[in-house]
């Protein structure tokens, strides 16, 4: 069926408009990152800075161990994702595949193991971490994420792995695959886009989290990422908006290069047509 | 699955048993030549005053080479959260920056030590009686010493006050007085004042003082709620000049502290009130050319306001309390707490430094009028209750955002924030 051109330009103006939605935000951070003093001041701001300074940039950066704190963040949220996608992808397998009545206690478990706010937790963990030795360690703060972020993780995978037909698992299997070289051959492949997708999740949740990092992490060689951000805000509401802005910026960069770089690879589809429907 | 179990539970009561296991070392003094390391968490927030702060560490440190601190650099941000962990598990800084309000709960449940007998006399006297009142335990013990305080002030726009004929001159500015000038500066669309007031409870609170406003009588979980004329007199006269006087612009008051300083760069308001700290934003960014003054404290029937001190305290549980101590004994030396009140704009508690600060500024920039805004500072009664933070956060705070977008009247106001303390107090 062929589009009309009126459909199609609206359908190209509504993807326009959703993109400068999506994209506002990033935009004004990058605006306010060259704003002076002043401008923020101002009682009739202007979008685009008036006469734009990169002094914020330069406070950021002499502010302690920004780059450092970049680097922290970095190790912790890549060894979180790898560890995460490790643990969780056997576990959702056997998960999706298996048949037990585990199966339905477990799911339960982790969907309950959400609604636990961080505060009930984060004292005994505290605690049981010290005697680990593991608090004010960058390895302990991975352990916390990873635990944190596993159920969600799980949860996520678990679906894929149901979305990859058996019937195709059994074609192998009728083949003489074993059963690791059906998974390694067969189903590795098709569960790319979620290993994609749980991955962004993991690597975004370990980038941004704050509280346990603040709690776990005291010597300022290990702070993360937004625990130095944290700093750019004082006491009685006072805030440090240019330095703010432009260390936020600096901020996104690893994770839009991380996005950049899987995206290209979640594709989806690889299904369709897979087997007779 | 009964092994499994059995496996569990045997982790679980390890785990339980190493927990309950620790213990910490209090005795004090260090073995001889034994070097020791205290870790300062501080919350400098200003680049001025982070400078400062490390300059403090490194000329204690080059003075006593056994007694090393390192300097951590905290955030305000959660920073009661992080303590609350940390005193539970035993692994607090040394010494640790926080608010008077927010350590008072600490030392409640013990988790702060007894710095009485360390603190040196000079410090003890250095420091008004009121605001030692707000950083002493039930029975007098000294948890905390008070570094710096902020005082609500209001600020000028010069040349609207100068072209209105209002001087700012004298001791004191009389509620009004103040009244009358915003009254007098209110013309052609512009408004004699803009205040800030999105979280009005802590400014009604502290500057009720003015007029000896109490809120609460008796301490702890055993007080009571006292709202009569003297409390309701500064939200009654903030209402009447947004709404009968018409001189303070209603919408200000629906906004941030700073959110008004456009406004008032902008020449919209000739006067704000706000955090003394303030004047630092109008240094930095005030436009080209535009003068501000600080106007002389605020008085109704005295110029009291509530004290919240910054403090610097140690834990309970810290294995050198004696050295702590003496590093913040150092602190509060007069250069030393000077440096850090003038880098944050903010007043130090001691005599000596406020002196310091006035003889290195010459008074200017608003420091005269921001100095003397801090004689009469004292704990206020709401600062010994317990469930103060709840009736602020669940009662007063909407009660008066309620009053000063005029949605009730005065008489409501009262029986609000009465009746109220007793719902988040039964």
């Amino acid at each position: 069926m062929r589009t009309r051109p009126t459909t199609r330009v609206a359908q190209y103006v509504a993807v326009l408009a959703y993109l400068i939605f999506l994209g506002f935000p990033l935009v004004w951070l990058i605006s306010a990152s060259l704003k002076s003093p002043r401008e923020f001041a101002n009682l009739n701001p202007t979008f685009l800075p008036q006469s734009p300074t990169f002094s914020n940039f330069t406070d950021a950066l002499e502010e302690q161990g920004l780059v450092r704190s970049m680097l922290n963040s970095l190790q912790i949220s890549v060894a979180t994702t790898v560890l995460v996608l490790i643990v969780s992808l056997p576990v959702a397998y056997g998960l999706a595949r298996l048949r037990s009545r585990l199966r339905p206690i477990t799911n339960g478990w982790i969907l309950v193991s959400q609604v636990f706010p961080v505060i009930l937790i984060v004292i005994p963990l505290f605690v049981i971490l010290r005697q680990l030795h593991l608090t004010n360690t960058l390895p302990g703060v991975v352990i916390v994420y990873m635990v944190w972020s596993m159920p969600f993780a799980l949860w996520m995978l678990q679906g894929y792995v149901a979305a990859v037909p058996r019937e195709l698992e059994e074609a192998a299997s009728v083949d003489g695959a074993s059963r690791l070289r059906t998974i390694v051959s067969i189903v590795m492949p098709l569960l790319r886009p979620g290993l994609i997708a749980t991955a962004m999740f993991t690597f975004i949740s370990a980038w941004n989290e704050f509280f346990f990092a603040l709690v776990l992490l005291q010597d300022p060689e290990l702070k993360t990422l937004p625990l130095v951000l944290a700093r750019f805000v004082g006491a009685e509401g006072q805030v440090q908006f240019g330095p703010l802005a432009a260390a936020s910026v600096l901020a996104t960069v690893p994770s839009l290069v991380f996005f950049a770089f899987l995206q290209r690879r979640l594709t989806s589809g690889l299904l369709s047509g897979a087997v007779k429907g | 699955m009964k092994k499994l179990l059995v496996g569990f539970l045997a982790v679980g009561s390890l785990v339980a048993l190493a927990a309950c296991g620790s213990g910490n070392d209090s005795s004090g003094d260090p073995a001889p030549g034994e070097k020791i390391t205290l870790k300062f968490q501080s919350l400098a927030f200003q680049k001025t005053t982070v400078a400062a702060s490390k300059k403090i560490v490194a000329d204690w440190n080059a003075a006593h080479p056994d007694v090393q601190v390192e300097y951590v650099q905290g955030s305000w941000d959660s920073v009661h959260d992080q303590l609350v962990t940390q005193f539970q598990g035993s692994s607090a800084p040394d010494i640790i920056h926080d608010e008077s309000a927010d350590i008072t709960g600490f030392a409640n449940q013990g988790y702060l030590a007894d710095l009485t007998p360390y603190l040196s006399q000079e410090t003890k006297d250095a420091v008004p009686a009121g605001v030692w009142d707000t950083v002493k335990s039930g029975d007098g013990k000294i948890i905390a010493a008070p570094t710096l305080l902020q005082s609500y002030v209001v600020f000028g726009n010069s040349a609207l006050l100068k072209q209105a004929g209002v001087s700012a001159t004298g001791d004191s500015l009389t509620w009004d007085q103040l009244q009358a000038d915003a009254k007098k500066l209110t013309t052609g669309g512009k408004f004699g004042l803009g205040w800030g007031l999105k979280s009005p409870t802590a400014t009604v609170l502290n500057l009720g003082m003015n007029f000896d406003a109490a809120f609460f009588e008796g301490t702890g979980r055993d007080a009571k709620a006292k709202i009569g004329d003297a409390e309701l007199e500064v939200p009654k006269r903030i209402h009447a000049m947004a709404y009968t006087d018409k001189s303070i612009d209603p919408t200000s008051l629906t906004q941030s502290g700073s959110d008004v300083l456009p406004g008032f760069f902008g020449g919209k308001y000739a006067m704000v009130v706000a955090g003394n700290y303030t004047a630092q934003q109008m240094v930095e960014q005030a436009p080209k050319g535009f003068q501000w003054e600080v106007l002389p404290p605020l008085k109704g029937t005295s110029e009291k306001q509530a004290a919240n001190p910054q403090t610097l305290s140690v834990p309970a549980e810290g294995k050198h309390i004696k050295q702590s101590a003496e590093f913040i004994d150092f602190f509060m030396k007069a250069e030393n707490l000077a440096a850090v009140g003038q880098g944050d704009w903010l007043i130090p508690t001691t005599q000596p430094a406020r002196d310091a600060i006035q003889k290195a500024t010459g008074g200017k920039n608003g420091w005269a009028q921001t100095l003397a805004s801090g004689t009469e500072m004292t704990k206020a009664p709401f600062q010994s209750v317990e469930n103060y933070p709840k009736w602020k956060d669940q009662i007063a705070t909407p009660a008066l955002q309620e009053f000063l977008a005029n949605k009730t009247d005065l008489a409501t106001l009262g029986q609000k924030l009465n009746d109220g303390w007793g719902q988040v107090n039964s």
